[in-house]
Order: C-alpha cells, then structure tokens, then sequence
C-alpha cells in the first residue's frame, strides 16, 4: 500500500462506504449516478454508479497495512500499520463520538521497528487487534495490541519509559506493552482470525502456517508450507481458508490442516490479493500483478462430498472489470456479487458486478431450466397450442403424448393408429392406411395364394406394377349414358391389386367403388367422392354426389353450379364447353374439381393436369393412373412419383414404395424432416417380416426410440414395445445373460424348471409355483442342498414374500403370456452385482427406501447407489 | 527447537581496501539493484583492514577476479536457529547468547570451524558444507534438523556418517585471543527496502567512501575508534550495523530504532589474523557471555594474508551505556582469560 499499490476497503457496516488507500486515506460514498445535483468531485464509477470524495487522511506516513474496524461504533476508526512496525489508530471524517476521540492517536509500538505486513481486528472482541510484522532476532513477530489498554501506572512500566525517552513522544498515547506476543524469530505475513473460535488466530509465518490459541499461548499448530501470503477465512465455511505464494492459491481445511487440499491452477505472473466472495459461497476472486482481469474460482461443489469418489471442482473464470491494469479490488460486503475496482496507476475506480454463471439444464420433456444467481427461471413448452400462428407443438411432445396414447399399438385396426396420433396429419393418416389396406390385402392374399406373394403386398405399388402382365385395354360407356367413351381403360391382375392397396376398391373380382363412395359421402369428401365417380366413368353419380355435398348441412352451394357444368359435358372437341372448362378450371379451388374437368377435357393418354396435380392425394392420383395409363407411361410415372415422394420424405409415398428399401429411404427423409422415429419405429415393424428391420437405419430409430422411452421414464410403454418388436422381430428378443449356479453343485438352479429365458421370468416362476417335478423349490434341484436366503427375512430363494396370497402352491400349469403373472414382482429374487447379496424384491425396494447401504450386516456395500436408476419411478402408469 | 538449513551455497571473500573500486559496480548491484540480480544472500562488512564478503554463488558471479580479491575455497551453507515447531514456549528469544550453549560449544567441541554472521533480523551460523555431516551429527540431538529445498522446508536426514567421530573432549575452554574495545558506540538497525532507494547515495557514501570522508571529516583523532560497517541483504531483508555517528547522517525515520534505543559497545577478538581453521573461537566468548545472560551479536571477518586464511571476531555486547562501562566488560571477560594478551 505504500504509493504504487493501492487498496480498497469497504465500510464493515455502511454499504455506501469505502476507503481507498495508497500514499493516503481517502473516504468515498458511492451513490446512483446524476441524481438531483451533480457535483463537481463526483466520479462515475459505472453506467449507474459515482462516488463522492468525503475526506482524505494524510496523517500517517509509510502506510504499509489499513484494517477497519468492525464494529458499528466508532464508524469510521482505522487501525494504520507502517514501516516502522508502529501502528496507529486514525479516523476519516467527522466523528464526535468520545470513545473514537480518546482512541484516535492511540500509538502501539513495538520493541523493535520493522515493517507492519498486515493487521487484523478480532471480529468478536473487537479491543484486539493483530499486527503481524517482519522478522526480528530477538522479538516476537504477531503481537496482539489492546487498543482499550490505558498508559499503565507508573511502578509497572518505569522501565518502558526510560527506554521511551529516547522516542520523543506523547507518552499518554503510546502503548508498548502488547497483551499477547507470538511467533518468535519469524517474520509474520499475514494474518487472520478464525471465524470458528475468536480466540484462534491463523498467521502466514515465514516458511509456515500457524494457529496460535490465545487461551494457550505456548500451543501452536502449524504446517510448513511456501504459501503463506494472504491468508483469509471463507465467511461461508469457517473451516476453509486460502493463501498465496507467488502464482499459487492453496485451498486449506483445517480440519485436515496437514495439506491444502486443493491447489488452484498457477498465475504466471505473482498474485497480490485472493478474497472469497462475502455474498456467494464458495466463490473466490483472485488478482496478479500488472493484470486487468480478475480470476474467479468457484468452488460451489467442494465442501460436500457426494460419493465416495466424487472430486472436487472447481470452475475457473475471469472478468474484466475495465481496461486499465488493476491495483486492488474488493467486494461489496453484502450486495451481491458487486465489487469496486481501483487502478494500478491514476486510482480510478470502477463498481462492478460479477454475473453469475448461468447454469441450463433440459428435461426429457421439452422444458428448459436455468439458474443465475439467486434466480431460478424454468421455460416450459406453451400447452394450450394458442392461435393459428403460434409454433407448431415440438414433436418430442408430440410423440410423448402420442406414447401415451398407445399410438402404434393397435395392431388389427391398423388405420386407427392414426387418430390415436391426433388425427391431425394428414401424412400420418394415409400411412396408417396404406398400411391398413396392404395388411387387409396380404390377409387376403395369404387366403388365397398360401402367403407365397404375401411379400408382394408391402413390396409397394411401384414393384406391383413392374411385374405386370397381360393387361387388357377396353373402351367403357359413361354409365347412364348412351354416348361411347373414347376413354382407355386399362385391366391386370396386379392394377387390381394396385387399387385396392389404394383403398378404391375392397374384395372381389369386379371393379366396384360404390362402397368406397358411400364412404366418402359418409365423411362429407364430396369432391373426392365425385371426382372418384367420374373416373370411374358415372357422371350421373358424379352430379348426384355433388348435389348431396350442396344440400347437405352447411354444405357449398357452388357444389351445384360445378354439377350444372359437369352435366354440360360433351365431348366434341371444338365446343365452347370445353374450350370454357379447360381454361377456368384453373381457378377452382378444390384440387379435386380441377382434376375433374382436367380429365374431362384432356385428349386420352394425356392426362397431366391429373396426374401431376400435387394437392390431389398420391393414392387418388396412382389409382387413376393404374386405370388410364398405359403399360409404357405407367412405371414411368410411378417411377417419378415414388422419387418426388423419397426427396419430400411424403409419407403417402410409402404406398408407392412399400416397406422396401425405397421406403426405408423415403422415411430417412422423412425422419431428416421431422425427426419422428417414433412413427418410423412403427411403420418399419408393421410390415412383413424382413429385410427392412436389419437396415442398421431401421434399427438406430427403433433404439432411439426406445431411448427416448427410457428417457421419459415410460418404462411400460417401453416393455410394450419390446414385446411388440419381440413378436415382428423374434432375433431382437435379448438372450438370458445371467444364470444363478448352485453354490453347492454349480449347476444352473433354473435349468430344470423354466424354459424361458429371462432370467426374470424365470424366477418368479420358480419364486411360487413347483418345478415341474414338484420337489421342495427352495432346495437346488441338482443337489437338493437349500438356496441362498433372502438377506431380510431369511428364508430360502423359493419361498414367496409371507403375507402373499399363496397361489404359488398351486398345481396349475402356468401360462406366463397370460395377463394373470403367476408371481408378483415382490416375490421375484434379485441381488446387488456388486456385493452379490440380495432376496425378495419387495424387501429389497422397502429396504432400499430407507437405506442405502446393504441390508446384510457388516457389508458396506452403497447397492442402491450403484444402480443410477434405482430412485426412479416411472413416468406412465402400468 | 529448530534448525534450518538453508540453500544458500555462500562464498566469503575479502577484498582488499585498495580493491573495493572494482568490485564497485558488482557491490551496488547486489546491494541496490537485488531484483536484477538472482542472489538471495548478501553481505558486506568493512574493517579498518579490509571489506568482507559474504554471497551466493549466483551473486559470486556479480563480482569480478582480481588480485584484490582473495576467495576462501570452502562452500558455506548458512543455518538459523529457529524457535519454530511446536515448542513456542514465551520465553526470551533467543540470540547468540542462547544458541551459544546449544549450537556453538557443541560445534567447537568437534572441532568445526564456524563462521558467524548476526543480523538485525536472525543469526546465521556459517559451517563448510563439507562439514555439514558432522554438524547435523552433532546437533541431531538437541534440534529438529530441517533443509529448505527450493523454499519448502522439509525433514533433513543425517547423511549416514556415524564412524570415526573423534570423542569429544570436554576441555574447558580458555579465551586466547587478545581482546580489544574500541570506544565508538554501535547501533544494529534496519529499514524498509521501499525507502533504499531514498537512501542508496549515503549508503554508497558510507560503504565506498568512508576513508576519504575520514579524512576530510579530520575527525578520527581519537585513536580507539574504529572504522566498521556491515550492510546484508538477505532474503529481502535489510541489516545495517553502524557507529553512532554514521547513523546520525540518515534522515529520522528512515531507520529502524528499537524503542529502547540501545547501543552496542564493540569488543573484537585477536590482533592478529585468526586461521579459519582454528576452532572455537565463538565459543571461547560466548560461552561465558550466555552464562551472565548478556545479549550479543557476532560478526565475523575475514583476512586474507599471504596464502595463509585469517579470521577476525568481533563481538557487539548490548549494554546501556551508563551502567556497563566497558572496563567492566573486559574485567568480566579477563577473568576467564587464561592467556592475557590485552591490547
């Protein structure tokens, strides 16, 4: 502190306070910026922040060390240590308070002069105050001054005044005689009380650190170390401490004093002050030479230790308070966080606040939590779904919800899957169709053909189509009209099979869409349903339908007109009719209108306005092409359509390509695009058994979604779709990993009981029932020597959980597929990997509810904090 | 009690009177300009007969080779008594006076040259670094040996020499060397390393220029003063030890003054040369000094004379000047003198 480094310390009591000391005490009150007056001397110390100078001190020469005192009364009273070792009591401002008028002045001078490092005043018995000075050879180096301490009578101290005669001074005002002296033949560098017991202080000696006990003065305790400098208590944690030396931080416990157990990253160049933050635990800012940054060290971790072998962390950052190097800095005692900062050179100051470390974690159900400071903020996705215009929900929701709703499970009405998502999407819904009809066509198909072409149906159209063979081309009246249409239509096996995949047409040998229609009037599809109609070559029907869609409840009277100028159709081919539709079709609105007068006024063979119309649904559009387009154009088309479908990851796709390869590519789009693998998951396990599910594509959406589940804690939706995957895919069900051996016989105790290959299963089938030879089950069924026992209630692995109703016992066979479980999951036997103890798991859970160390006496094995999971519950009810 | 040893590997010259001009430059170095040099251990100490060194081996470099300047071959490792561990007991501190049982008549005893150098803050006791198994063999007893390796300080173990010690023989110790007082008071002070800088030119004055002042000043008329000054940087740490009138020249408070303000009568030990390896020389004094209880500080020097290695011993007893006339000092040390040879 002396000229070139200059310090800060803030008023123990009054926020608004600070000195400043270098050559000389300087008082500042730090206020809001430009309040009603600005005056001349104020300094900005931020954006909203400026102090005022309120008093200088200039008494005190060679000013090595400045410590507060800290109690309310006197306010303003500074303890000055100097170069010569003497310290002196000062005070800034005004202060008529008597007590401060009889201790300002006081002197405290030790035997022999050397310079004063550092000062501390007892936080509770504030009448002491430390002074630590360099080494002399024949003089304590802590002293411990009384500053209530009056001159003595004269009998005691003749001698001290003989000796003081030499040093001209106010001897009424001179103290000699410290009330306790420490540490000899050593120089003291730093010191401070302890904050766990006001009688201990902690001194930074020359090569060590000491604890001087001032109930017992001959005492010490002391470690050697280099890092003696700076030592300070954590107002937080009164058993940890940190000093310096040169670039090191050492992080001391003393109740483990031997060591620092921590040692913070070195500084090139060497520190000069560590301070722990008095508003924010375990947080520690340090400060190097010629630096313009300030090092913090979160320690927010440490003093907890969590498991046996968490280590301690530390996170280390720095802040830039201003541009010019800083001399000192120092907190503010109690708004958070807050700092004032002094410059190396010119002492200018600058207030400033650390901002806290934001933490951000995410839950596995789209919220978001932050933390900053004392703040908690918690983001959470907006479930009332607002207007039109708000953001379209997050699909992990989206899939969690549609988890919930067993989406995908429903396995003989597969098309009701999709309302089970919402019934929303209308991609969704022509999949789940798809696949509907390609499930109802492989049935029917099994019927007939002994599923030697089962594949054929999930093949998709697209391959259908390929393998077509004698097609037939005939020319079909308009029905109800007596005029011949000039309209091909073309026939096959495989075409047929191609419309009923496209949900045109349901069993049978003739071509018959009635049923369809009726259908799609039932669901007021009253465009679709006529233009379907007038594909089909029934104008009539097509004007009827229209009619019913006008009258029908808060139906489109326009319906009509479309139907008057449908009824207009002729099909001669310079007509004003036709010249008319052709060119304002366009601007109908429905898809499925244009497309009707589009084929109306197309030559045959070219019907692109139809088939290229991409609001028209892909099933419409290949069916109509499966009846118009040639054994050339056909594959062509459907060639192209599939490849549009696989780049727009289109899900309506899928019953182009079927669940192929080129479906697998289609849903990869469609997954890049929206990442639902949970529909993919689905889609991909409701085809033929196959290829497709070895697709290592195929198996990442299956895991991910599974690990989505997990994540979410579905656990039974998971084992749902386990066992669903199980059943399509038998090769994806897990072998048995574990076998219990008999300790006796080493043979494998379920051998000869349970077929299955859970391990789990197979014991709770053994936990009740007999084995099928009926022998005592709570012996090895090799060598009849007893099982293990259940650690809590010592009875043999076999023996059901008591209290259970004992079904067990019975002779029935057991059927485990069955809803009814033959044993509860209390009575299965489970164990700890690790200690390889264990029993009934109904005892072990209400164990482990209490309890984390395992139940067998004189095991210290931490079972349940070995399992990560083991304190979860899960999400979705069983 | 502790006892460290530390890592200074020091060289002890002298330069002679005539020489000190050359080693100017190296001498102001180590003295003022300490950041700019690596040498952590500095001494120097000017007699009527010549000016001793005491560095280390990287401040030796700071001095260049002359003819003047006569270096003793042996390596000195310093070792300080401290009262550290956990037997603080508040009892005096301790000095020379105190250590002289437990260190120096236990050295003397085997016959190990010791070299002293006191200082405002601490004393060293030098030893050759060839006899430093012997010395930790010695002391093993009565101290906790410790060794600073690069500042930390940690156990030291004996180095293994057990055999071939020579018994001791506890002869008493006669003082055999002439003994002399002269009448100037000395002070042993200190200051704070910020102000050198303040100071640095009458330092310069004092350490480079004292004949020639001497002389203008005219005021050495009186035949029993006698010219000493010691200045040591040592560790960061500043000693001085100067005649009553020197210290007057520095301005008030600068220097450091005990409270008391005492003074130190000089007594120094031989008239002529004193071989390095006589032994017991320190003991001789001290032993009887610590016995009466009064403080000391030692200093000693070195002569080098015609390829013969001398050493000088002064003594500074601490006295107030008006009770404890130096005829008092002699007379109590003359009753333990066997030989007298009084100058």
């Amino acid at each position: 502190m002396s000229g070139s480094k200059p310090d800060i310390l803030w008023s123990p009591h009054h926020p608004d306070l600070y000195v400043i000391c270098d050559s000389e005490l300087g008082l500042y009150r730090i206020g809001p910026v430009g309040g009603t007056e600005t005056k001349p001397g104020t300094l900005s110390l931020s954006k909203e922040t400026a102090a005022t100078l309120l008093a200088i001190n200039s008494d005190t020469p060679y000013m090595k060390c400045v410590a507060w005192y800290p109690k309310h009364e006197p306010e303003c009273l500074l303890a000055v240590g100097q170069a010569n070792g003497r310290v002196v009591l000062t005070s800034l401002g005004q202060n008529h308070n008597s007590t401060c008028k009889e201790l300002v002045g006081k002197e405290f001078v030790p035997k022999h002069a050397r310079q004063c490092n550092t000062l501390a005043w007892n936080p509770v018995d504030s009448n002491l105050l430390a002074a630590g000075l360099d080494k002399h050879r024949a003089d304590f180096s802590v002293l411990i001054w009384d500053i209530s301490s009056k001159f003595a009578p004269e009998t005691s101290v003749a001698a001290e005044k003989i000796r003081l005669s030499f040093v001209d001074l106010d001897s009424s005002s001179v103290v000699t005689k410290p009330l306790y002296e420490l540490g000899q033949n050593d120089a003291c560098l730093s010191l401070c009380w302890l904050l766990r017991d006001p009688k201990l202080l902690l001194a930074g000696m020359h090569r060590n650190l000491a604890i001087f006990d001032l109930r017992n003065t001959s005492q010490k305790m002391f470690v050697n170390t280099k890092a003696i400098q700076g030592v300070t208590v954590d107002p937080h944690f009164h058993d940890r401490v940190a000093s310096f030396f040169e670039g090191q931080v050492a992080i001391w416990d003393l109740r483990k004093f031997e060591k620092p157990v921590l040692t913070l990253t070195e500084q090139p160049k060497p520190l000069i002050k560590v301070a722990w933050c008095p508003t924010r635990t375990g947080l520690l800012a340090t400060l190097t030479r010629d630096s313009n940054i300030i090092r913090l060290y979160d320690m927010q971790h440490t003093p907890t230790p969590i498991g046996d072998e968490t280590e301690p962390t530390i996170i280390e950052r720095s802040v830039q308070p201003c541009e010019s190097q800083i001399g000192s800095f120092a907190w503010h005692p109690s708004s958070q966080n807050r700092m004032v900062v002094v410059s190396a050179s010119n002492r200018v100051m600058t207030d400033f606040t650390v901002f806290e470390r934001v933490s951000l974690a995410w839950s596995s159900t789209t919220s978001l939590t932050w933390a900053c400071g004392r703040h908690l903020y918690d983001c959470v996705e907006d479930s009332t779904g607002g207007t039109e215009g708000a953001a379209e929900t997050d699909i992990a929701t989206k899939m969690r919800e549609r988890a919930q709703s067993r989406y995908g499970h429903d396995t003989v009405q597969v098309w009701r899957n999709h309302l089970l998502a919402g019934g929303t999407d209308p991609q969704l819904k022509s999949l789940w169709f798809d696949l509907f009809y390609m499930k109802q066509c492989a049935e029917d198909q099994e019927l007939k053909l002994q599923g030697n072409k089962q594949s054929v149906v999930y093949s998709g159209i697209k391959n259908i189509i390929k393998t077509s063979s004698g097609t037939t081309e005939s020319r079909r009246c308009w029905s109800g009209s007596d005029r011949q249409a000039d309209v091909p239509r073309f026939y096959s096996e495989e075409r047929c099979l191609a419309l009923r995949l496209c949900g045109w047409i349901s069993r049978g040998p003739d071509i018959n869409v009635e049923t369809f229609l009726r259908s799609l009037e039932h669901e007021r599809e009253w465009e679709r349903a006529a233009a379907i109609a007038l594909f089909n070559l029934d104008i009539r029907r097509a004007i009827q339908i229209l009619n019913k869609g006008a009258m029908a409840e808060n139906g489109d009277l326009n319906l009509n007109v479309v139907a008057m100028a449908l009824s207009g159709y002729t099909d001669e081919k310079s007509s004003l009719w036709r010249e008319m539709c052709s060119s304002l079709r366009l601007q109908l609105k429905n898809p499925y209108l244009c497309v009707m007068f589009a084929f109306l006024t197309s030559e045959a063979g070219a019907y692109d306005g139809v088939l290229y119309e991409s609001s028209v649904a892909v099933r419409d559009r290949v069916a109509f092409a499966c009846m118009f387009l040639g054994d050339a154009q056909l594959p062509r088309y459907i060639d192209k359509l599939t490849n549009d479908m696989k780049e727009a990851g289109n899900l309506e796709g899928i019953l182009l390509t079927g669940l192929t390869k080129d479906g697998v590519d289609l849903m990869e789009s469609y997954v890049d695009r929206t990442a639902d693998v949970q529909t993919a998951s689905f889609c991909m396990l409701k085809g033929s058994p196959g290829e497709v599910l070895k697709d290592p594509r195929v198996q990442c959406w299956i895991e991910n979604y599974r690990n989505l589940l997990d994540a979410w804690r579905f656990w039974h939706k998971r084992a749902e779709f386990d066992i669903l995957r199980g059943k399509m895919d038998p090769s994806s069900k897990p072998l048995a990993q574990v076998f219990v051996s008999c300790n006796f016989c080493g043979k494998s105790i379920s051998y000869s009981c349970s077929a299955i290959p859970h391990q789990g299963r197979g014991f709770s089938q053994y936990g009740v029932s007999g084995s099928p030879t009926k022998s005592k089950v709570t012996s090895c069924p090799g060598c009849r020597k007893p099982l293990p026992r259940c650690a809590l209630c010592l009875m043999n692995m076999g023996t059901p959980v008591s209290g259970c109703s004992g079904t067990g016992k019975s002779d029935e066979k057991v059927d485990l597929t069955r809803e009814n479980k033959l044993a509860q999951f209390k009575n299965w036997f489970t164990w700890c990997h690790n200690c390889r103890h264990g029993g009934h798991a109904g005892h072990m859970l209400s164990w482990f509810r209490d309890h984390t160390e395992c139940p067998v006496s004189a095991c210290t094995c931490k079972c349940m904090q070995l399992d990560t999971t083991g304190n979860l519950v899960p999400a979705d009810s069983s | 009690m502790e006892l460290h040893i530390l890592e200074h590997s020091l060289k002890v010259a002298s330069i002679e009177k005539e020489g000190i001009q050359i080693c100017a430059h190296g001498l102001i170095k180590l003295a003022f300009l300490a950041s700019k040099t690596r040498c952590k251990f500095f001494s120097l100490t000017e007699t009527p007969e010549d000016y001793t060194i005491i560095v280390d081996e990287e401040g030796f470099k700071e001095l260049p080779q002359s003819d003047l300047i006569s270096v003793a071959d042996a390596t000195w490792l310093a070792l300080n008594v401290v009262s550290g561990g956990g037997n603080a007991s508040s009892s005096q501190p301790i000095g020379v006076t105190k250590i002289a049982k437990s260190v120096i008549a236990p050295l003397a005893d085997h016959n190990i040259s010791v070299f002293m150098l006191s200082t405002y803050q601490t004393d060293f006791i030098l030893v050759r670094e060839r006899d430093l198994p012997m010395v930790m063999h010695t002391l093993s007893s009565e101290f906790t040996l410790l060794r600073v390796v690069n500042g930390e300080t940690v156990a030291a173990h004996e180095l293994g020499v057990s055999n071939g010690f020579i018994k001791p023989k506890l002869v008493p110790r006669p003082i055999i060397h002439p003994l002399s007082s002269p009448s100037n008071m000395f002070c042993v002070t200190s200051l704070d390393p910020d102000t050198l800088p303040s100071v640095a030119t009458l330092l310069m004055d004092v350490m480079f220029y004292s004949g020639g002042s001497k002389e203008a000043g005219a005021s050495g008329e009186d035949s029993t003063h006698i010219r000493f000054f010691s200045f040591s940087l040592i560790e960061g740490y500043i000693s001085l030890v100067m005649d009553e009138q020197t210290a007057q020249r520095f301005p008030n408070n600068v220097l450091f003054t005990s409270a008391s303000g005492e003074l130190w009568k000089m007594v120094r030990i031989g008239g002529q040369p004193l071989g390095f390896d006589e032994c017991g020389i320190v003991a001789q004094i001290s032993e009887p000094l610590a016995t009466a209880d009064i403080p000391a500080y030692y200093i000693s020097t070195f002569k080098f004379d015609h390829a013969l290695e001398h050493q000088f011993h002064f003594v500074y007893l601490a006295q107030s000047v008006e009770s404890l006339p130096s005829d008092w000092l002699i007379n109590f040390l003359s009753t333990q003198i066997t030989k007298r040879e009084y100058l």
